[in-house]
C-alpha cells in the first residue's frame, strides 16, 4: 500500500494534533494529579483511598448513582409513552408537541431548576394552590427537585430517539403479530419495545450521562445532596482545604461510571442493529373519543409541564423589581439592569460560541468526512477518541483544561482563548457525527462518478459533496452554537471576571437570590435558542432526530 | 477509444482472493462484458480499471500507456453504476455537462454536446430538470449521456440494468448497444445476467472466485464452454456429473452402451448437454446416443417452448426442451418417456479440475 498525500492526510494531522492537545493532554494531566499527594507532592494512592472509602465521598457517589438513574428513569417513563402516542395514534398538534419537547431540551437545566423553586420552593406560587387540592409536594430541595428537573429535562431525547426507531418499524412485523393473536399491550411489550430497544436505550444513556455530569441542577435545588460534580468543583474551587489531587481522582471515578454505562449500553444492544428493509410505514391510528382524550391529555400535560419552566423564566423577566426584590406590575428593569451592570456578559457569550462554532464547522465537516468515507485504522482510532467529550462531564474537562493550561507554553487560565478551545473540544464530536451521518446517506459513488468524469478529489468534494451536506452542515451547526452558548459547567471554573459568559452569570444571580436579572439574562438565552432551533427545523425538513 | 490490457491482476481483501492474476485483452471499440456469480470480483475488476482501487499486483494499460499509477479523474473513462450516481442538486443538463466543464470546455461547445448527448438517450425535452423529477430508466439515461458526452477512452457499467423493470431493462439495453455501436467506445459492461451478457456484448468473460474461466464471443461461450462452471453458468445445462467410464471410452449409462474413443483412458468424465440436443422418443431412433428411460415429473409450459423435467433414476434428472409445444400433444406428469442424448451434442468435462475435454470432432456451429 503506498501511502496517500492528499489534503485528506493534511486534515488527519491535524485533527489528531488537536485531539492530543485538547483532549489528550487535559485528561492525563488529571489522570497524573489523581495520584498525587496534596501535601507532600509524592506520587500515592492516597487519593483513589479516600475518594472511595471515605464515607463522604461515597456518599456523594452514591448520590450521583442515584439522581443519574432516577434522572434515566424519570425521562424514559415520559419519553416512552409520548413517542409511542405521537407515532401510533392520531395525535392533533404533533408539531407544537416536539418544538416543545425541543425548546425544553435545549434550554440550560439549572434555569429549570430555579424556576421549580419558584413554583415548588418555600414560598413557590403552585404551593399553596396545590395544598389546597390537597397535594402535598415534598421539599423540592434534595432527591426530588434533582431528579424531577432531570426528568423533564432530558425526556425529549428519550421522546426524539424513540420516536424516529419507532418510524423505521415496518406496518407488516406489528400486523403479523397481531394476526398471530397478540393484543395492543402483548404486541408492544413483545415486538415494538425489542424492536425499538437500541433506540430507546441510547436516549436512556444519554440521560443518565448527562445527569451525572450536571453540575448547576445539583448545586442550585440539591440542598444537602452532594453529588460528585459539585463536590469535584468544590475540591478544586474552594478557597480554605481544596485538593486537587482528590479532586482529580473524583474525576476520574465519575468518567469510570460513565464510560461503565456507555459500555454496558453498547453490550446490551450489540446484536440488535437490525435495521430491516421499511417496507411500509406505519399509519397512525384513529383513537375512540374516551380513549383519544387521554391520549391528548397526557401528552399535551407531559410537554406542557416541562416547558413550564421557560414560562415562568420569561414571565419573572417581565416583572417590576426594585434592586433584587420583586415589586408588583410588569417592567423593563431586569433588562435594563443587566444592560447597566453586566452588558459585555452577553457579547461574550455571542462572540465565544460563534468563534467556536466556526472552529467547530471547519474541522468537524472535514472529520466527519474521513470517519464517513476512510476505513482506516486511523480514522478508527479518531472514532473512538471523540467520544471522549460526551463521556467526560464539564466539570472534569473544565479541571483538566485548568490543571495543563495554567502554565507555560500554554499559560491560557484566565483568557477568553481557553473558553472558546472548551467549548471548542466539548462540542466537535456533535459536529462530527452530524457530518458523518449526514455523509452516509449520500452515496459514495456518486462522488467516485464526479471523479470519474475528470473531477479531482478535492474538487469532487467542493462542487458535489459539499452542496449536498451544506443543510446538514448548517443544522449541525446551529445545534453546536445552542448547546456552546448554554454550557454551564465548564465556563465557571475557567471564566474571570472579564470573560464572564451568560449562564454563569445567570448561576451565579440565583446563588445570590438576583432572581429578576437572572431571569432577563436566561430569556435572552431561551429567546436565542428558539431562534436557533426554529431554524434547524426549518433546514433539516422538520425533523425532530436533528437533536438528538 | 482505446484498447485495455490487464497484466497479471490480484487484488486480495481480508480473507478473500477478490482478483486472481487476471490476464485480459479488451480490443478497441470492443464490447465487452465481465460476467459471473454475485461475489466474483466483477465490480472489484471493473473499479480497479477505473482507478478507484489499487490492485496489489500486475498492471493496468489503457491506450499503450501504463495507468497504474494514474489517478481515477486523469483516466478519461465514463462510468455508469447501477444506482445511477446521478448528482441529486444538479439539473440533467448541469449533471451532464459536469465532465465536460471538469475539461474547461468553451460554453457554447459545452452547450451543444450536452444537447446532442441528452438528444440521443432522448432526454432531449428534460434539460432542466432535477433529477428525482424523473424516472429510474430516466435518470440511467441520465447517467449514460453524462458518461458519454465527455467522449471517454473507455465507458465502464457496473450492472446498468438491474435497478430497472424488465421491460425498461430491454429497451435501454438495445440502446446501450446502439449508442455505443454508433460511437464507436470501448465498453466493459458488468453484469450477472447471462442472457443480457449473451444478446449484448461482442465478447464475454466470465469469472468466478476471482478467476477467469473463458473468454470468447457469445456463440462459442454457449457452444463451447471451456469448464463445467461456465457450462452450468451460461444458459441451461443438464449435467451429468462424475460418470464412470470404461475401458476404451465406454460409458455404462443408459440402455445400450456406447463408446466415446476420445475418453479413452480415463476413469470419470462429467457430461453435458443443452436441453435443446435432448431428443424425444417421437424422433428417429439414434444410433450414436445416450439413451435413457424415465418418468416425467414436472411440465413446464411457456408458449412459446416448454420443457420435460425427467427423472432418470439415481437422482439423475434431465431437463428436455420441447420444440413447437403447441403443436403437439404435451405428455403429463408421471408418464413414462425414452430420451435419447446424441454423442454429437455432448460436452464433456474433467471431473478433477471442471476443464474441458475434446471430443475431437468439430462442432456443428463453428
Ligand atoms: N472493500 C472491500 N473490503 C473487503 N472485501 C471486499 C471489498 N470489496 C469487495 N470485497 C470482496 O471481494 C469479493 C469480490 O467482490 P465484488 O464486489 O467485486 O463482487 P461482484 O462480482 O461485483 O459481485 P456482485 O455481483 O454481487 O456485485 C467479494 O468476496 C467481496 O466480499
Ligand atoms: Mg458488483
Amino acid at each position: 500500500m503506498k501511502l496517500r498525500l492528499d489534503i485528506w492526510t493534511g486534515v488527519l494531522v491535524v485533527t489528531v494534533a488537536v485531539a492530543a492537545v485538547l483532549l489528550i493532554w487535559p485528561l492525563s494531566g488529571i489522570f497524573w494529579a489523581s495520584f498525587i499527594d496534596n501535601s507532600t507532592g509524592d506520587v500515592t494512592l492516597a487519593n483513589y483511598a479516600r475518594a472511595l472509602g471515605h464515607p463522604f465521598y461515597q456518599t456523594a457517589l452514591i448520590n450521583s448513582l442515584i439522581v443519574g438513574f432516577g434522572g434515566m428513569l424519570g425521562a424514559t417513563l415520559l419519553g416512552i409513552p409520548l413517542a409511542v402516542l405521537t407515532t401510533r395514534y392520531v395525535i392533533f398538534g404533533r408539531d407544537l408537541l416536539s418544538t416543545l419537547a425541543v425548546l425544553a431540551l435545549v434550554s440550560p437545566p439549572f434555569i429549570g431548576a430555579y424556576a421549580w423553586i419558584m413554583m415548588l420552593g418555600q414560598n413557590g406560587f403552585l404551593r399553596a394552590p396545590l395544598a389546597e387540592i390537597g397535594i402535598a409536594v415534598p421539599s423540592i430541595y434534595g432527591f426530588f427537585g434533582i431528579i424531577l428537573v432531570f426528568s423533564l429535562k432530558f425526556y425529549p431525547f428519550v421522546y426524539l430517539l424513540t420516536a424516529s426507531g419507532l418510524g423505521t418499524i415496518s406496518a407488516s412485523v406489528e400486523e403479523a403479530a397481531e394476526g398471530l393473536g397478540a393484543g395492543t399491550w402483548r404486541r408492544f411489550f413483545t415486538v415494538t419495545l425489542p424492536l425499538v430497544f437500541p433506540a430507546v436505550s441510547s436516549g436512556a444513556l444519554l440521560a443518565f450521562v448527562l445527569s451525572i455530569a450536571d453540575f448547576g441542577t445539583p448545586s442550585i435545588v440539591g440542598g444537602r445532596v452532594r453529588v460528585l460534580a459539585t463536590t469535584t468543583y468544590n475540591l478544586y474551587t474552594s478557597e480554605l482545604g481544596g485538593n486537587p489531587g482528590l479532586g482529580s481522582a473524583t474525576s476520574i471515578v465519575l468518567i469510570v461510571v460513565s464510560m461503565t454505562v456507555v459500555a454496558l449500553q453498547r453490550w446490551a444492544v450489540r446484536r440488535r442493529n437490525v435495521a430491516g428493509a421499511l417496507i411500509r410505514k406505519p399509519v397512525p391510528v384513529r383513537l375512540r373519543p374516551l380513549r383519544s382524550a387521554a391520549a391528548h391529555g397526557l401528552c399535551y400535560a407531559i410537554v406542557l409541564i416541562s416547558s413550564l419552566p421557560s414560562l415562568v423564566v420569561i414571565y419573572t423577566s417581565f416583572r417590576r423589581t426594585s434592586g433584587p426584590v420583586f415589586q408588583s406590575g410588569f417592567g423593563f428593569d431586569s433588562y435594563v439592569r443587566i444592560l447597566r451592570e453586566v452588558p459585555h456578559v452577553i457579547g461574550n457569550s455571542f462572540n465565544y460560541s460563534l468563534i467556536a462554532v466556526l472552529l467547530i464547522v471547519m474541522l468537524g465537516t472535514l472529520v466527519g468526512y474521513i470517519l464517513a468515507r476512510r476505513e482506516t485504522a486511523v480514522a478508527g482510532a479518531l472514532d473512538s477518541l471523540l467520544l471522549i467529550p460526551y463521556i467526560v462531564p464539564g466539570v472534569v474537562m473544565g479541571l483538566a483544561f485548568v490543571v495543563v493550561f495554567n502554565v507555560p507554553p500554554l499559560e491560557l487560565t484566565g483568557t477568553a482563548t481557553i473558553i472558546v478551545l472548551m467549548l471548542f473540544i466539548r462540542r466537535l464530536p456533535y459536529a462530527v457525527r452530524a457530518s458523518a451521518s449526514m455523509l452516509k446517506q449520500i452515496k459514495g459513488n456518486i462522488e467516485e462518478a464526479a471523479i470519474s468524469l475528470g473531477a479531482s478529489p478535492g474538487h469532487a468534494f467542493l462542487r458535489i459533496t459539499m452542496p449536498l451536506m451544506l443543510p446538514g452542515i448548517v443544522a449541525g451547526a446551529l445545534m453546536s452554537f445552542i448547546t456552546a452558548i448554554n454550557e454551564l459547567s465548564s465556563s465557571l471554573i475557567l471564566y474571570v471576571g472579564r470573560t464572564m459568559t451568560m449562564p454563569v452569570r445567570i448561576y451565579l444571580s440565583v446563588l445570590d437570590g438576583e432572581f429578576g436579572t437572572a431571569a432577563a439574562l436566561s430569556t435572552i438565552l431561551l429567546a436565542t435558542t428558539g431562534i436557533a432551533v426554529y431554524a434547524v427545523f426549518w433546514l433539516s425538513g422538520r425533523k425532530e432526530s436533528a437533536f438528538v | 477509444m482505446a484498447r485495455v490490457v490487464l497484466q497479471r491482476i490480484s487484488k486480495s481483501y481480508p480473507g478473500v482472493k477478490a482478483l486472481d492474476d487476471i490476464d485480459l485483452v479488451i480490443e478497441t471499440g470492443e464490447f465487452f462484458t465481465l460476467l459471473g456469480p454475485s461475489g466474483c470480483g466483477k465490480t472489484t475488476l471493473l473499479r480497479t480499471i477505473a482507478g478507484f482501487n489499487r490492485h496489489d499486483s500486475g498492471h493496468v494499460l489503457i491506450g499503450g500507456r501504463n495507468v497504474d499509477d494514474v489517478p481515477a479523474y486523469r483516466r478519461d473513462i465514463g462510468m455508469v453504476y447501477q444506482d445511477y450516481a446521478i448528482f441529486p442538486h444538479l439539473s440533467v443538463s448541469d449533471n451532464v455537462a459536469f465532465g465536460l466543464k471538469t475539461r474547461s470546455r468553451p460554453r457554447p461547445e459545452i452547450a451543444e454536446r450536452v444537447a446532442r448527448a441528452l438528444d440521443l438517450v432522448q432526454l432531449g425535452g428534460h434539460a432542466k430538470r432535477l433529477p428525482h423529477e424523473l424516472s429510474g430508466g430516466q435518470q440511467q439515461r441520465v447517467a449514460l449521456a453524462r458518461a458519454m458526452v465527455i467522449n471517454p477512452q473507455i465507458l465502464l457499467m457496473d450492472e446498468p440494468l438491474s435497478n430497472l423493470d424488465a421491460k425498461l431493462r430491454i429497451e435501454l439495453r438495445d440502446d446501450i448497444r446502439a449508442l455505443q455501436r454508433s460511437l464507436g467506445i470501448t465498453t466493459i459492461y458488468v453484469t450477472h445476467d447471462q442472457e443480457e451478457a449473451l444478446v449484448i456484448s461482442d465478447r464475454i468473460c466470465v469469472m468466478q472466485g476471482g478467476r477467469v474461466h473463458q473468454v470468447a464471443s457469445p456463440q462459442n461461450l454457449y457452444a463451447r464452454p471451456a469448464t463445467v462452471f461456465v457450462a452450468s453458468f451460461v444458459g441451461t445445462m443438464n449435467v451429468l456429473a462424475d460418470c464412470q467410464v470404461g475401458p476404451g471410452g465406454a460409458l455404462s449409462l443408459g440402455r445400450r452402451p456406447c463408446v466415446l474413443s476420445s475418453l479413452a483412458g480415463r476413469a470419470r468424465v462429467t457430461l453435458a448437454i443443452r436441453p435443446e440436443e435432448v431428443i424425444l422418443p417421437d424422433a428417429v431412433e439414434q444410433a450414436d446416443a445416450i439413451s435413457l428411460d424415465g418418468v416425467i415429473d414436472r411440465v413446464t409450459f411457456a408458449g412459446r417452448e416448454a420443457f420435460y423435467r425427467i427423472g432418470c433414476g439415481d437422482g439423475l434428472a434431465i431437463l428436455a426442451h420441447v420444440h413447437r409445444p403447441s403443436e403437439r400433444r404435451l405428455a403429463a406428469a408421471g408418464d413414462t418417456i425414452r430420451v435419447a442424448l446424441p454423442i454429437s451434442r455432448l460436452h464433456a468435462f474433467d471431473p478433477a479440475d471442471g476443464s474441458r475435454i475434446d471430443l475431437g470432432r468439430s462442432d456443428p456451429e463453428r
